[in-house]
């Protein structure tokens, strides 16, 4: 197990390290000017030599990246080179709130998808299996802006309950917090629910075919324990998959939801240093991006250990 | 257990205090006016800091820092007298040798972007504890207007030596409200500043800013109470605001013009009459109409009504589709041609850019429509490059009408992107810049427009207007067209 654990978390150095090159030489490549847009309407060419001199941006693309890369080694991202704050903390401070918001999203999407899986696979061809599968459908298809503005509409402005946007820590007031990741979280978990239903209810059928199921009902199991004790372990291997994969995803920052909301994590600081050419930014950001994909399909790989005895790493 | 009994305490504090929550369109980057250029963070830098002088509801500079000033040598001396007993938040005083350290480092900070504001300056020297005198190079009318804004800030000199270039982080001034946290992209802080210096003022306990970029949700906001305040409206929300008996909406000229810049130095545009042609398609009324729902105002030239050097003797050009056929004819291509419009991301671009194209086809001119980022637009318009046939961008404006045309017009101007040039033009303006009779200034413009309007580098579409939605809970609200929202005298029922 621990070896296993140092070998892929050794291996996955050599892919940061091109991350680290993809991502400085995909920001550079963007059109438009960071020292431009800085400046904005005012457009003075000395000063914008000055400040290209003095924010380093005048010296060989190579010379920034290895600058850049060794500030990485000593654990410094660099300044942002909109608002000058030190990108590290602003990153720090950012974590929870996308950490939070993920693994909310990710509850939501499991609480729907697993008993909707599973209903439909049982009943499979009934209407309930139709309906779950148009529900699911429609839940991926649904853009995540148009499902926001709309509960923001109907919870926020017509109902009044919830604020329509905004974060407080949950170290302040939890029960604000709670309620104010309440809309995104279901924004962003209906999404995720569309596929991850499908994911459940195939894999299980899938299983449900197999021998040992046949075997547990013939022994007299009650149709309960067939289920979710023998079939659904079963069926989760795919499903814990897919579940990395759109963690993964999550945890890059969910840009649209988290620009509605007006939540402050990951996606609004990636979209903002887009816009703004903010370099040091948006190549923290996309690298910490990188990681957590790493870091959840690391997890997935334990988790298939803990879901299937057979398997064991050594 | 005692965390949550302060948070609790806190929490009690704040109901029983009056917060004043405003929404903005983004998040202000930089709140040390040494290093600022987004045009946002005036809205809280100047509830943070003081300034020399500033602006009224007519655009007459008044006192603020300075309590009164005279100006001597050939307008090459402005001496300034200081308010006394003033204190910055840090407790230091507030005195002339304050206002030489803050001017000094606006002009010799190496990242400083108050330099080309403040080029004229020659000299800061403190004449007494409260008495400052400042040397031009040149006589440069403008300057009282530049001290209004950034340049003319006064952050506390002790702060600045403690905090060096994280000053920026938790800003110290002498204004109203003094900085208490910010979080990137989620809010701004700021409590009252229980010494200022003008008695019984600020009227509110806290100011919280917030930043929505996107228009629907900073409209929910506000109907829904979460946000006391928004600026902008967008203009499809303008009429929501109006009709809520809840809201007021506050809409008001600003210093700026919006409208179409043509690049004079390749085809089409570098033929003078089919930029003429192009531009008499143009029905100014209609687009207030069908973009701005009337609340935009036809533009002239680059002096907005209100401001000193507003011509009223110029007329708006009117739509003339006959004089657009006669100057196709002239140009030789009666025919009609076809050019490419850039324009910014966002509705009121992509709809501006439509009713252009519609009203230009109709004399055979066709509008090819591409919208492209902000960034880029900027890069491919700049006069290094000048990679475009014609594009939608405007200005915020400034309340000295220097602000609105010396870039723009002059040969070497930084934000004259269509390329125009003409020496005597660049004459007139350097001249218009020394004289300080408001009359003979106001009379050098009109020279200048008269050349302009004619060459068209730009086509001056409309003046946008501030728009302000407000809860009806909130009062005292003073309209500067520079658009910053200043909540020293705001109250809240």
């Amino acid at each position: 197990m621990i070896p296993f654990l140092l070998r892929r978390l050794l291996g996955g150095l050599p892919t940061l390290f091109l991350v680290t090159l993809l991502v400085f030489a995909l920001t550079h490549l963007l059109p438009g000017d960071p020292i431009r847009l800085l400046l904005g309407e005012e457009a003075n060419p000395q000063l914008a030599a000055e400040l290209r001199r003095q924010l380093g941006l005048d010296r060989p693309v190579l010379v920034q990246y290895l600058g850049w890369l060794g500030d990485l080694l000593q654990g410094d991202f660099g300044r942002s080179l909109k608002n000058n704050l030190p990108v590290g903390p602003v990153l720090l401070e950012k974590l929870p709130t996308t950490v939070q918001l993920s693994f909310l999203a990710m509850l939501v999407a499991v609480v729907i998808a697993i008993p909707a899986g599973v209903f439909a696979a049982l009943r499979r061809g009934s209407w309930w299996d139709g309906g779950t599968t148009a529900l699911a459908l429609t839940g991926i298809s649904l853009p995540n802006f148009f499902l926001g503005i709309l509960l923001i509409y109907a919870f926020s402005i017509r109902l009044g309950w919830i604020p329509p946007s905004g974060y407080v820590e949950p170290w302040v007031d939890l029960r604000k917090n709670l309620l104010l990741l309440l809309l995104p979280a279901i924004t962003l978990g209906t999404a995720l629910a569309g596929a991850l239903t499908r994911f459940v209810r195939n894999s299980l059928l899938e299983v449900l075919h197999q021998d040992y199921v046949r075997t547990a009902r013939a022994k007299g199991l009650v149709e309960r324990v067939v289920i979710f004790k023998h079939a659904l372990r079963n069926a989760a291997i795919p499903v814990v998959t897919v579940m990395g994969l759109q963690l993964g995803g999550l945890l890059g920052g969910a840009v649209v939801t988290e620009q509605i909301f007006s939540i402050p994590g990951f996606g609004r600081l990636v979209v903002d240093a887009v816009l703004n050419r903010d370099f040091p930014v948006l190549q923290a950001v996309v690298l910490l991006a990188a990681l957590a994909v790493f870091l959840v399909n690391v997890l997935v790989d334990l988790l298939y250990a803990a879901i299937d005895p057979r398997i064991r790493y050594t | 257990m005692r965390q949550w009994a302060i948070a609790a305490l806190v929490l009690a504090g704040l109901a029983w205090g009056k917060t004043i929550t405003v929404g903005l369109d983004a998040d202000p980057p930089n709140l040390d006016p040494l290093l600022s250029t987004a045009l946002v963070d005036r809205q809280v830098q100047n509830q943070i800091y003081d300034k020399l002088v500033d602006l009224d509801v007519n655009l007459k500079i008044v006192p603020m820092l300075a309590t009164s000033w005279t100006v001597e040598q050939n307008a090459t001396q402005y001496t300034f007298k200081l308010r006394q007993g003033v204190k910055f938040h840090d407790g230091t005083d507030f005195d002339a040798e304050a206002v030489k350290f803050n001017l000094e480092r606006y002009l010799n900070d190496p990242a400083s972007r108050r330099k080309g504001e403040l080029a004229p300056v020659q000299e800061v020297r403190a004449v007494d504890r409260y008495t400052v005198q400042i040397k031009l190079k040149y006589p440069f009318a403008p300057f009282l207007a530049v001290l209004t804004d950034r340049a003319g800030m006064m952050v506390s000199p002790a702060a600045v030596r403690k905090l060096g270039k994280d000053f920026g982080n938790s800003p110290v001034g002498s204004g109203p409200f003094r900085f208490v946290e910010r979080k990137v992209q989620d809010r701004i802080v700021l409590a009252k500043n229980e010494d200022y210096w003008l008695k019984g003022f600020p009227k509110v306990d806290e100011l919280i800013y917030r930043p929505f970029p996107d228009d629907d949700v900073r409209m929910a906001n506000l109907q829904s109470g979460a946000a006391t305040v928004i600026t902008p409206v967008a203009p499809k929300d303008l009429n929501t605001v109006k009709n809520n008996p809840n809201l007021t909406l506050y809409a008001f000229p600003s210093l700026g013009f919006q409208g179409i810049y043509l690049n004079v130095t390749r085809p089409p545009f570098n033929n003078k009459a089919l930029r003429q042609a192009f531009a008499a398609t143009l029905d100014r009324e209609a687009v207030d109409r069908v973009v701005f729902l009337g609340t935009a105002t036809p533009a002239s030239g680059p002096f907005p009504p209100g401001t000193p050097a507003f011509d009223p003797g110029l007329a708006v050009p009117k739509r003339d589709l006959a004089l657009a056929k006669k100057k196709l004819e002239e140009g030789g291509r009666p025919g009609g041609f076809s050019f490419t419009l850039l324009t910014a991301p966002g509705p009121v671009g992509a709809q501006l850019a439509q009713v252009y194209q519609a009203m230009a086809a109709e004399v055979g001119i066709q509008v090819k429509i591409e919208q492209i980022e902000f960034g880029t637009l900027l890069d491919k318009t700049d006069p290094a490059k000048r990679d475009f046939d014609a594009a939608i961008l405007g200005w915020s404006g400034r309340p000295d009408p220097d602000g609105n045309i010396y870039d723009f017009l002059r040969c070497k101007g930084p934000n004259n992107r269509g390329g125009f040039c003409n020496p005597r033009i660049d004459e007139l303006l350097e001249r218009a810049r020394s004289v300080r009779l408001a009359e003979a200034r106001k009379d050098l413009y009109s020279q200048i427009m008269k050349v302009a309007l004619d060459e068209l580098p730009y086509i001056y579409v409309y003046y946008p207007q501030v728009t302000v939605g407000a809860s009806k809970k909130l009062s005292g609200l003073s309209l500067i067209p520079d658009g910053i929202l200043r909540f020293r005298g705001v109250g809240l029922e």
